[in-house]
C-alpha cells in the first residue's frame, strides 16, 4: 500500500506551496516585509529564540498552568462525575448548575482573577479549572452512565464488591467518553494558559508573545506563534492517541473532531 | 403526573437555593470582590435592559455575527469541496490542523499589525479562529460518507449538485454540526478577548473598564450578561442542532458530545 506514502507528500508539497506563497508576498513587498517578515527570516529567528534561556523558562510556565490546571479538573471531575453519574437523584440535582456554568465565556472571568490574585500561577489555575471542569464532568457523567445494563446485572449477580465494580465494570466502559472529554480539556487548558499570558500577562508563551509584539521584533512574534502552533499539535496529538487507545474496545462510538 | 412534578422538583431545588444563598449571603457585603446580588442584578438592569444594550452589547454581536457567518459559510462551502477531492483533501491536511491546534488568540498581535484595532481586526481574528474547527470537521465528514452511498450516486448518475445535497450533506451533517458547535464556543471567545486586548467598545472592553475603574458591581453584571449571552447562544444552537439532525437523532438517539 502505497497510499499513505503518498498522501504524506502531498501533505507536504500543501505546506511548502503555502511557505512559497509567504515568502513570495514578503518578498514581493505585497506586505510591508518588516510587519511581515518572509518565513526564511521567521526559522532565522526560531532557531535564535530555542537557544535562550527565557524561551525554556516561558515554555516551562505555560507547560505548568496548563499540566496542574489538567490535574486539578481531572482530580475534581472523575469524583464527582462518577457519584452523579451513578445516583440519578444527585446527576438531576445538578444537571442544571451544570448545563447553565458551561457555556459561560470563562475569559469574562479573567478581570475578576486579575483583581484577586494579581499575575500568579494561582489565577490562572482558577480560570484553566473553571474552563475545562464542566464540559469534563458532563463527559464522566454521560460514561458512567453508559455501562451496559447487561453488564451492571451480571456484576450484581456476580456479588461485585463496589471498589471491584466501578475498576472493572464501569471505568472501562466510561473511559472513550472519559478520553475524549480529556483531550477537549487539554485543549482548553492550553488555550487559557496562552489568553491569562497573553491578555491578563501571566508568566509564559504568551506573556512573550506581547513582549516581542511591543519591542516591534516581528520574526521572533512569529517564530512565537509557530511555536505556540506546535504546542497545540503535541497536546491534541498526544490526548488524541490515548483517546484512539480507549475507543478500540467501543467501535460504535463516533470520532468528532472537537 | 405525581413523579413528573417529583423530576421538575428534584431538578430545580438546586438551582433555586445556589441563587438564594448568594442573594442572601451577599446582601449588605462589603468585600471589594462580591458586591450584594441585589447590586450586582440592578446594574445589570441599568447597563443592560435598557438603552446602555445598544452601546455595550450592539459591537459585540455584530463582531460575533459577522465573524461567525463569514467562518459558517466559509467553512462549510470550502470544507465540502475540499473533502470531495481526495488530493485537495491531502495538500491541505497538514495547514488545516495546524491553525486548528493554534491557539487562536496567539494571533491577536499578528491581526493587531495587520489590521489595526478597528472592527475589521476583530471580525478577521472571530472568522479566522472559527473557521478551522468548522473546516476540518467538514472535511472528515464528507471523506467519512460511506463509499456504497457514493457508489449508488455514481450508478444512478447524479449530478454534482444533487449528489452533494442528497448524498455529501445529510451524511456529513452530524460531524457538520459538531464543527459548527466547536466553532461558535471559539468565536465567543474571541469576540471577548478581542475586546479585552484592544477595543473601546463591547462587553469586554465594559467589563475590563469597570474592573480597571473598580466598579465591581458594574464588572459583575458585565459577567452576567455575558453568561446569559453564552447559554443563550448554546441553547439557540441546541435548537437548531435538533432540526437538522431530526433524522439523525431518530435513528441513532441523542447526539453525543
Amino acid at each position: 500500500m502505497r497510499e499513505p506514502a503518498t498522501t504524506a507528500v502531498v501533505g507536504v508539497a500543501g505546506v511548502a506551496g503555502a511557505l512559497a506563497a509567504w515568502q513570495a508576498v514578503s518578498a514581493g513587498e505585497v506586505l510591508d516585509s518588516t510587519s511581515f517578515p518572509p518565513p526564511t527570516e521567521v526559522l532565522d529567528a526560531l532557531v535564535r529564540v530555542v537557544g535562550e534561556s527565557w524561551f525554556w523558562t516561558a515554555l516551562g510556565e505555560t507547560a505548568k498552568s496548563t499540566l496542574l490546571g489538567l490535574l486539578i479538573t481531572v482530580a475534581i471531575a472523575l469524583p464527582l462525575g462518577a457519584a452523579l453519574g451513578l445516583s440519578e437523584t444527585a446527576f438531576r440535582s445538578c444537571r442544571l448548575v451544570i448545563e447553565f456554568l458551561k457555556p459561560i465565556p470563562v475569559v469574562a472571568l479573567l478581570p475578576l482573577a486579575l483583581l484577586m490574585y494579581g499575575t500568579t500561577l494561582q489565577m490562572k489555575l482558577v480560570l484553566i479549572c473553571f474552563g475545562t471542569l464542566w464540559p469534563l464532568l458532563m463527559q464522566v457523567i454521560y460514561g458512567v452512565q453508559n455501562v451496559d445494563a447487561v453488564a451492571a446485572e451480571t456484576a450484581r449477580a456476580y456479588r461485585l464488591r463496589r471498589t471491584r465494580w466501578l475498576v472493572s465494570v464501569v471505568l472501562p466502559s466510561a473511559a472513550p467518553f472519559i478520553a475524549t472529554g480529556l483531550r477537549v480539556a487539554g485543549v482548553t487548558a492550553l488555550l487559557l494558559s496562552i489568553v491569562t499570558e497573553l491578555v491578563g500577562g501571566a508568566a509564559g508563551l504568551g506573556l512573550q508573545i506581547t513582549r516581542a509584539q511591543s519591542a516591534a521584533d516581528y520574526d521572533e512574534l512569529y517564530a512565537l506563534v509557530v511555536i505556540t502552533g506546535v504546542l497545540g499539535i503535541a497536546v491534541n496529538g498526544v490526548l488524541r492517541r490515548m483517546e484512539r487507545r480507549t475507543l478500540r474496545w467501543l467501535p460504535e462510538h463516533r470520532e468528532v473532531a472537537a | 403526573m405525581r413523579r413528573r412534578a417529583r423530576i421538575v422538583a428534584l431538578e430545580l431545588w438546586l438551582p433555586v437555593v445556589v441563587v438564594a444563598a448568594w442573594w442572601t449571603l451577599s446582601a449588605g457585603s462589603q468585600s471589594l470582590y462580591f458586591p450584594p446580588l441585589e447590586t450586582i442584578l440592578e446594574e445589570f438592569r441599568a447597563t443592560f435592559l435598557s438603552s446602555g444594550a445598544d452601546e455595550h452589547l450592539r459591537p459585540s454581536l455584530v463582531n460575533l455575527g459577522l465573524g461567525y457567518g463569514i467562518a459558517v459559510v466559509t467553512g462549510v462551502v470550502a470544507g465540502v469541496l475540499i473533502g470531495m477531492n481526495r488530493w485537495a483533501a491531502a495538500a491541505l491536511d497538514p495547514l488545516v490542523h495546524f491553525f486548528r491546534a493554534l491557539p487562536g488568540p496567539a494571533l491577536l498581535p499578528f491581526a493587531i499589525i495587520a489590521f489595526g484595532i478597528g472592527t475589521t481586526m476583530k471580525v478577521w481574528i472571530i472568522a479566522f479562529t472559527s473557521l478551522f474547527p468548522v473546516l476540518l470537521n467538514a472535511i472528515d465528514g464528507v471523506r467519512g460518507v460511506d463509499p456504497t452511498a457514493r457508489e449508488v450516486a455514481r450508478a444512478y448518475r447524479l449530478g454534482r449538485l444533487r449528489r452533494i445535497f442528497a448524498i455529501v450533506l445529510p451524511s456529513a451533517s452530524p460531524q457538520i454540526m459538531a464543527g459548527l458547535r466547536v466553532g461558535l464556543q471559539t468565536a465567543i471567545l474571541l469576540m471577548v478577548v478581542s475586546e479585552l486586548v484592544a477595543s473601546t467598545s463591547g462587553i469586554g472592553f465594559f467589563i475590563l473598564q469597570s474592573q480597571q475603574q473598580f466598579e465591581i458591581a458594574d464588572m459583575w453584571a458585565g459577567i452576567v450578561a455575558l453568561g446569559l449571552l453564552g447559554c443563550i447562544l448554546n441553547a439557540a444552537f441546541g435548537l437548531v442542532e435538533r432540526r437538522v439532525l431530526r433524522w439523525y437523532i431518530a435513528t441513532h438517539g441523542e447526539v453525543v458530545r
